[in-house]
């Protein structure tokens, strides 16, 4: 065992570089020039109105300075190599839209988003794989129709639409104010509040973003747990486990659930990139400052030390998940060994 | 002329009345301004940086106008130039090239250090520092070559040219405190002379100081303003203060700030920022969704609460030709695409007929403007005659007219290109593509990211693109855009305009310190542009915005609205005692 995570984590040193470089190359090579942008005075400008007049004019030499000072008037090839020796020491550079360490922007956004992700996956799971083990032991019972079409309605449902409504209806507004529009805290949040008035708040502002955030992942994840569940219950070993006279519970808690729950491991792999994905459509229409929001707005404006750091944390964190969701495969499946597979 | 002020009527989308609506109980209110209370301002997003020097971006200049102050700035209604920081508009030499300023001597920075020359040409020095992040800044003082103090509280400005505007540029400098952001003093020993020579000869000092200066002020602004910073939670609020020790606190003609906080709030989207703004926790949204404002906003308890304002926002749309475009090199095949254009349908349908259309690219409410331009009308007759005049034909009868340009037949088919995320503009082009397609045009419509579509305008590869620029509202200068020079070198003149006349006019009004001698030139320059349609030129959009109704003193001025005016009176203030410790 030990050598063989030796062997994939050194393996994964290739792969990383691999991952990093085609990120560089689709990021640098896409057309759209920062440069450009911020002589424009910035995506501000192509929402709303126009560029100004007076603030264009010769900027070529302004904009040949602006690219010297952050590098990018040297090769594509030496650009890279730079990017390469500053990651060894953990340097991503500074944002050029603020000077700020790259680091340090996301810092800030991180408990943010990890936040809102772990609450959103716990409820994905801890509702998806009730629901599929139900469905799947009273298959086409009229409880299974309605929990299938219920899954696969709001898999259709598009989030931003979803969102919006929720908004407009339920948030105040000219109808029903149940929950905040946005934010993760009441605007007169202050850390003098009791403990149970500050989980309180949380909550009420939490709610509404971990539903949507949720709701399309429990919708898939429930037919997976369902599926693959039907698959094990027609296996032989299960006619067996009845036919032995087992008690039904013990045969699908004991012999199907824990089969079953293979595939369930594989998707356990991209649980850890997504802690810090996030959504960009929750973010911004909840106005969660989140780093699904950091993302998406640093790849319009070509902030490329900014898009290149979250690339690669999240390359990272998939590269670590896949070899978690190995080894616990392991767990799950006494016939995968390690040792044995490396010859 | 001033923009008029209008409201909505409830449900009504026509425009109405002026003055109407407002219940008997504002009116009761209304006395003398008093101090306190909050304004909570939506923001669509955070600015990008608070340095004076370094930020690029529309919402940074809105928050750091609070908190900084030149020595100029401009009498809100007629946007002359007036002293803040200096006590009179400067001396002009003979030869316009000096200028020479003289300073306040009771003018302090927020900190409580009083504001002095040096402090102004500290300033000056580091928005020419060459490594200082602000290139695009610094293209504005390209001309100036040199300033010296005369004495403690006069500071001497040397162009290299007479340019009329060199006056507002220099009194728009946003005042720094040396001793905040050069601690150390390390531009002292430069001069702005020293600093326009080649950088790689500049001491260390200079690449120090920049390296500090670019890094460290990027989120605690501190300057001579009526409003301090209070601080800034990234992607949710930017909170000023305002400085209760303020230097110009009840000195005449300078604007006394009444409000105790400014709160710019993000939300980063507009159906939520209207909810939020009806539920209690906005109180300014500055620019409604056209939409928005035919729907939404119009219920009596709506208009209870909330006031809409509604005013041009200096911004024109146009559709630009490619002058160099085998087709559209012919000024008769512009002026046709202009009849085809039917303008006032795309002002009622595409912006709910919030806007105006436009024949110049110069404000309607500047005295510049040309006010005898004869609109094109909306007429496909007089198009078709135009381009059969031209020589545009259904040759070959495949339902598309065509040319023999340089010995090879072309067809009238080009490419309108647009920015995606700006649904206006492609609804325009898809009202023009609509009418081209009846008289035998096959034009289509390209929807490009932002970045792209920059690229593509700059390198000249389009046929025609849909835009806009933001205009004057003070004296223009037209140069950027239209004059030959400005086409070659990625310049603003995208569209290749070349004008032997033009160019000559936009040269001498440069050097023209006579406003009505430019003015009379500007008259013969729109009219050569009228006649020759480089542009189409589309609409100038309204901008409506929403204030609750407990601020008085809310008024419409030529630039918009004014918060530094607004005030609530004690009965009706909303977040009362406030004023904390500062």
């Amino acid at each position: 065992m030990g050598a063989y995570l030796l062997q994939r984590t050194l393996l994964m040193v290739p792969t990383f570089i691999g991952i990093t470089l085609i990120g560089f190359l689709i990021m640098r090579l896409a057309p759209g020039d920062p440069a450009e942008l911020r002589a424009a005075g910035g995506l501000g400008a192509a929402a709303g109105g126009g560029i100004s007049v007076e603030k264009r004019g010769s900027v070529d030499e302004a904009m040949a300075q602006w690219r010297a000072q952050y590098g990018l008037d040297k090769p594509l090839h030496v650009q890279y190599l730079v990017w390469m020796k500053n990651l060894l020491t953990l340097n991503f550079g500074e944002s050029f839209k603020d000077n700020q360490s790259v680091w340090g922007k996301i810092a800030e956004r991180l408990p943010v988003t990890v936040k809102l992700n772990v609450w959103s996956i716990l409820v994905v799971y801890m509702v998806a794989i009730p629901l599929g083990i139900y469905s799947a032991t009273h298959p086409n019972s009229f409880a299974d129709q309605v929990t299938t079409l219920t899954a696969f309605v709001l898999f259709a449902v598009p989030l931003v639409w979803a969102a919006t409504m929720a908004i407009v209806f339920i948030c105040g507004g000219d109808f029903y104010y149940l929950f905040p529009p946005g934010g993760l805290e009441s605007l007169d949040f202050s850390d003098n509040w009791s403990i149970w008035k500050k989980i309180t708040d949380h909550t009420w502002h939490l709610f509404l973003p971990v539903v949507l955030l949720s709701y399309d992942g429990f919708a898939g994840l429930s037919r997976y747990m369902r599926a693959s569940m039907l698959e094990v219950l027609r296996q032989d070993y299960v006619q067996v486990a009845r036919a032995k006279g087992l008690q039904e519970k013990l045969v699908i808690y004991k012999h199907v659930l824990r089969n079953s729950l293979i595939p369930q491991v594989t998707i356990l792999a991209s649980i850890l990139p997504g802690l810090i994905g996030g959504s960009i459509i929750i973010e911004t229409v909840f106005s969660i400052p989140g780093l699904g929001q950091l993302g998406f707005e640093s790849v319009l404006a070509r902030d490329y030390p900014t898009v290149m750091a979250l690339f690669t944390v999240s390359a990272v964190l998939t590269l670590i998940g896949i070899l978690i969701s190995d080894i616990l495969l392991s767990v799950v499946d006494p016939r995968i060994v390690f040792g044995r597979r490396l010859q | 002329m001033l923009p008029l002020l209008l409201l909505l009527g409830c449900g009504d989308k026509t425009e109405v009345r002026v003055s109407d609506a407002t219940p008997a109980a504002d009116a009761k209110d209304a006395g003398a301004p008093v101090t306190g209370d909050w304004l909570v301002i939506h923001s669509l997003s955070d600015p990008e940086q608070l340095n004076p020097l370094t930020s690029n971006d529309a919402s940074s200049s809105e928050v750091l106008g609070f908190v900084f102050e030149s020595l100029l700035t401009r009498e809100p209604r007629t946007l002359e130039l007036k002293p803040l920081v200096a006590t009179a508009r400067p001396e002009i030499s003979q030869d316009k090239l000096t200028y020479t300023f003289k300073i306040r001597k009771d003018v302090r920075f927020q900190d409580g250090r009083p504001l002095t020359g040096e402090d102004v040409l500290f300033s000056v020095k580091a928005i020419k520092c060459p490594f200082v992040n602000a290139p695009f800044l610094r293209v504005y003082f390209n001309s100036l070559i040199d300033a010296e103090l005369i004495d403690p509280h006069t500071v001497r400005f040397v162009t290299k040219e007479p340019y009329f505007l060199n006056e507002s540029v220099l009194g728009g400098i946003l005042l720094m405190p040396r001793h905040y952001y050069d601690p150390e003093n390390l531009l002292q020993r430069l001069t702005v002379r020293d600093l326009t020579r080649d950088p790689e000869k500049l001491p260390s000092e200079a690449k120090k100081f920049a390296d500090e200066f670019n890094r460290n002020f990027n989120r605690n602004p501190l300057g001579s303003g009526p409003y301090k910073f209070g601080g800034w939670k990234t992607g949710r609020e930017i909170e000023l203060l305002r400085d209760l020790n303020y230097w110009g606190n009840g000195k005449e003609s300078i604007d006394q700030p009444h409000l105790d906080r400014l709160k710019f709030r993000v939300v980063n989207n507009m159906d939520a920022a209207l909810v939020r703004l009806k539920s209690g926790s906005l109180d300014f949204m500055e620019a409604l969704q056209p939409v928005q404002v035919v729907r939404g906003t119009n219920s009596e308890r709506f208009n209870r609460e909330f006031k809409k304002y509604e005013y041009y926002a200096p911004t024109y749309t146009y559709i630009g030709w490619n002058n160099e475009h085998p087709i559209f090199r012919d000024k008769r095949v512009r002026q046709a695409m202009t009849y085809l254009t039917d303008r006032k349908q795309i002002v009622k349908s595409v912006l709910f007929g919030l806007g105006e259309v436009v024949d110049s690219h110069i404000y309607f409410f500047r005295p510049e403007y040309d006010k005898s331009l004869k609109s094109y009308p909306f007429d496909p007759q007089k198009a078709l005659a135009l381009l059969n005049e031209a020589g545009w034909r259904d040759s070959d009868g495949d339902g598309v007219l065509d040319k023999v340009i340089d010995g090879k037949k072309v067809p009238l088919r080009f490419e309108i290109k647009v920015n995606s995320g700006n649904a206006v503009r492609k609804s325009v082009a898809l009202v023009l593509l609509d009418e081209l397609k009846k008289h035998g045009i096959a034009a289509s419509v390209r929807e490009l990211d932002w970045t792209i579509f920059l690229n593509d305008v700059k390198n000249h590869q389009f046929d025609a693109v849909v835009l806009g620029w933001q205009m004057s509202t003070t004296e223009p200068d037209a140069y950027q855009v239209w004059h030959s020079s400005q086409a070659a070198n990625k310049g603003s003149n995208a569209i290749s305009y070349k004008n032997a006349r033009v160019d000559e006019i936009l040269e001498a009004y440069r050097r023209e310190f006579d406003p009505q001698k430019r003015i009379q030139m500007y008259k013969e320059f729109q009219e050569i542009i009228h006649d020759e349609q480089p542009y189409t030129f589309l609409y100038v959009g309204k901008r409506v915005s929403a204030v609750h109704r407990r601020f008085q003193g809310v008024e419409v001025f030529p630039d918009g609205l004014r918060p530094i005016d607004w005030w609530v009176p004690v009965a009706r203030q909303k977040y009362a005692n406030t004023v904390t410790a500062q």
